[in-house]
């Protein structure tokens, strides 16, 4: 039976919700194909996530259980990925577009004799194998079509592309054996630095708030911070403010920085341009608010506020307050 | 240490671009060095400077690419390699990782400089594919590059915060553009670059891409917006309502 797997990320001890829609996605693919689905964690304690992968349909996990996953370095993903799909030889590989997953995509390929089709926003299996997607291009300013052929076919995909969805099956866990050569790695990690305001990985939240070079001063950042509390938000940047070191380079939404598509986002004192539309666009609700009337958020705005957000974001945090204490 | 540095020309995304029956309409003289590309060159050269050494670009593309490489000659890298396709060639980053494999092949290089992805595609595949068909170690999306005695130690921006990493030469890295700001060429660099030695060899034989593209579509149109209008206070509660309309508190 031809195979489809479906790469999970795990973080904080959850696989995250970007892996949970790409397994959710491939397993309509698995449907539609009549083919077996798989899922592969790679984790210090694999097998203890396997319960939440036939949750969501998986009928085989495999399992890679190494201490070294607990920080991300891609020689050893690069590894045990070679070895799992070795083993299942699937068809087709989803993984959710994560840096990491960036990080080790192109090598796998190389690898597996395998073909990638990266941060695609949609993907379909065709009757003869061959996977066709669409993937945002030019900065996001178009789709493009594409196909690819030559199995194992290795997509990624965007993060808020499909819904996670659960389909309960009783997963049969293989553990795979795994032992890896700490004097063969040809790289050292020295140091992990977790920003503070990123160890909830921003492309999973439901609500973003998004600082741009309007917030100028600590004020600025802290009326950003309370309106990000009140609405529970994960908090979001622009370049500009990254460059500037107001906020880390974890929280950068863009085409440089990550792809955001939470059920609302809010983008405060940033202008739109099309590098950073291209991280947030697939928003369900977008919220803009610049004292700018023809600044391009606007364009992609559902409700925009044109004011300065020293004015407009107090009472904004007020009000949210007092729903919060009425629902 | 010697630095080789793999540079794209691609459009310039900011420029008019239309669709006309599935393809890209735009002006073809508007296009740019890879900005990812130009970080990469700007690493480089910060580093040579520091450190002494060398600094090599190596381009793909057809014969009017070379303006491209001109300019990355005239940020201050020393040679260029131009690997001249026809104009129109597909290639697809599977392509062009074996086109770069076959040239650093026994070249002689420390430490080879990609960007983290092209800026019109981004693929972001190129990279790694090439360190992995020659071998290399290699880190990506680096937001830090520096020399530590014979190790290359990288910063890297990863899901949820920044890895630093050593890596032994000859490895490959891939550059974020928020490593720098990549040097605007002065006069007297643009006249040197003319005189600077590049390599301009046709390729025979291009790899076919695996990575077909199929048409292009503009992206689904959002439901126009609505401005709302009023005092702060009335703004703002106004939003409130709509937000909680829409479900999303
Ligand atoms: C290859 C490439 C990749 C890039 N990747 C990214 C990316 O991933 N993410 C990203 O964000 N950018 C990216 N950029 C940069 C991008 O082009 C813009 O430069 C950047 O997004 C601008 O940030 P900004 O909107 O905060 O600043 P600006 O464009 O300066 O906008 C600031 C806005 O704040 C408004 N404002 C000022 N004061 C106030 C006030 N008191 N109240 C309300 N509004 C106010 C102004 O009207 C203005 O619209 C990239 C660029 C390139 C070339
Ligand atoms: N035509 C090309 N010539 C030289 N280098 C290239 C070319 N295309 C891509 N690259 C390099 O590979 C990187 C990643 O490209 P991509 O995989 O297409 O996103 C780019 O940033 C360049 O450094």
């Amino acid at each position: 039976m031809p195979k489809i797997l479906s790469y999970a990320a795990v973080q904080n001890g959850q696989p995250t919700r970007a892996s949970l829609e790409g397994l959710s996605r491939a397993r309509e693919l698995a449907q539609a194909r009549g083919a077996g689905l798989a899922a592969v964690v790679l984790a210090p304690d694999a097998e203890a996530h396997a319960e939440v992968f036939g949750r969501y349909g998986a009928q085989t996990v495999y399992a890679v259980s190494d201490p070294v996953f607990k920080t991300h370095l891609n020689t050893p993903v690069l590894e045990a990925l070679e070895a799992v799909i070795g083993r299942a030889e699937p068809e087709v590989v989803v993984f959710p577009s994560t840096e990491g997953v960036k990080d080790v995509l192109g090598a796998l390929a190389v690898r597996t004799g395998g073909t990638v089709l990266p941060d695609v926003s949609e993907v379909e299996v065709r009757g003869d194998g061959a996977v066709e997607g669409l993937r945002p291009v030019m900065a996001s300013k178009f789709l493009a079509r594409v196909r690819a052929e030559g199995a194992p076919v290795l997509v990624s995909v965007r993060a808020g592309s499909y819904e996670a969805t659960e389909a309960p099956t009783e997963a049969t866990v293989e553990p795979v054996p795994f032992s890896f050569d700490q004097g063969s790695l040809r790289q050292t990690l020295r140091e992990v630095a977790t920003s503070a305001a990123g160890a909830v990985d921003l492309s999973d939240a439901r609500v973003v708030v998004a600082a741009g070079r309007g917030v100028k001063d600590e004020a600025g950042k802290q009326l950003v911070e309370e309106l990000a509390e009140v609405l529970g938000a994960a908090i979001g940047a622009s370049r500009a403010v990254v460059e500037s070191g107001m906020f880390p380079a974890t929280a950068q939404i863009g085409q440089t920085g990550k792809v955001v598509s939470p059920d609302l986002y809010v983008g405060v004192g940033l202008s739109g341009a099309i590098q950073h539309v291209a991280g947030m666009v697939n928003s369900r609700v977008i919220v803009a608010i610049n004292n700018n009337p023809d600044a391009p958020i606007f364009d992609v705005a559902t409700y925009g506020i044109v004011g300065d957000l020293y004015q407009v974001l107090p009472p904004l945090i007020a009000a949210l307050k007092e729903q919060n204490v009425a629902v | 240490m010697k630095f080789c540095v793999c540079i794209k020309q691609v459009p310039d995304v900011t420029a008019p671009i239309q669709i006309r029956d599935g393809a890209l309409q735009m002006d073809a003289g508007r296009v740019v060095l890879n900005a990812y590309d130009a970080s990469a060159v700007e690493a480089a050269l910060v580093l040579t400077e520091a450190h002494g050494g060398e600094v090599e670009v190596v381009l793909i593309g057809p014969e009017k690419a070379t303006e491209t490489i001109r300019k990355a000659l005239a940020m201050g890298a020393h040679r260029a390699t131009h690997l001249v396709v026809d104009e129109g060639a597909a290639l697809d980053s599977h392509a062009v990782s074996e086109l770069l494999a076959r040239h650093f092949e026994g070249a002689d290089c420390d430490v080879i400089l990609t960007g983290k992805q092209a800026q019109d595609t981004d693929a972001g595949l190129a990279g790694a594919m090439l360190a992995e068909r020659l071998g290399r170690p290699y880190a990506t999306n680096a937001v830090g590059l520096g020399l530590d005695g014979e190790a290359v130690v990288v910063t890297r921006q990863g899901d949820t915060g920044q890895e630093t990493i050593a890596l032994p030469t000859p490895c490959l890295v891939t550059c974020s553009n928020d490593m720098n700001d990549p040097r605007i060429p002065n006069l007297r660099g643009v006249m040197q670059a003319k005189k600077k030695p590049l390599d301009a060899r046709p390729v025979a034989e291009a790899p076919a891409p695996r990575v077909q593209t199929l048409g292009y579509e503009p992206l689904p149109s959002r439901e126009p917006g609505v401005r709302l209008d009023g005092e702060p206070a009335e703004q703002a509660a106004d939003l409130v309502r709509r937000l909680a309309d829409a479900s999303v508190l």
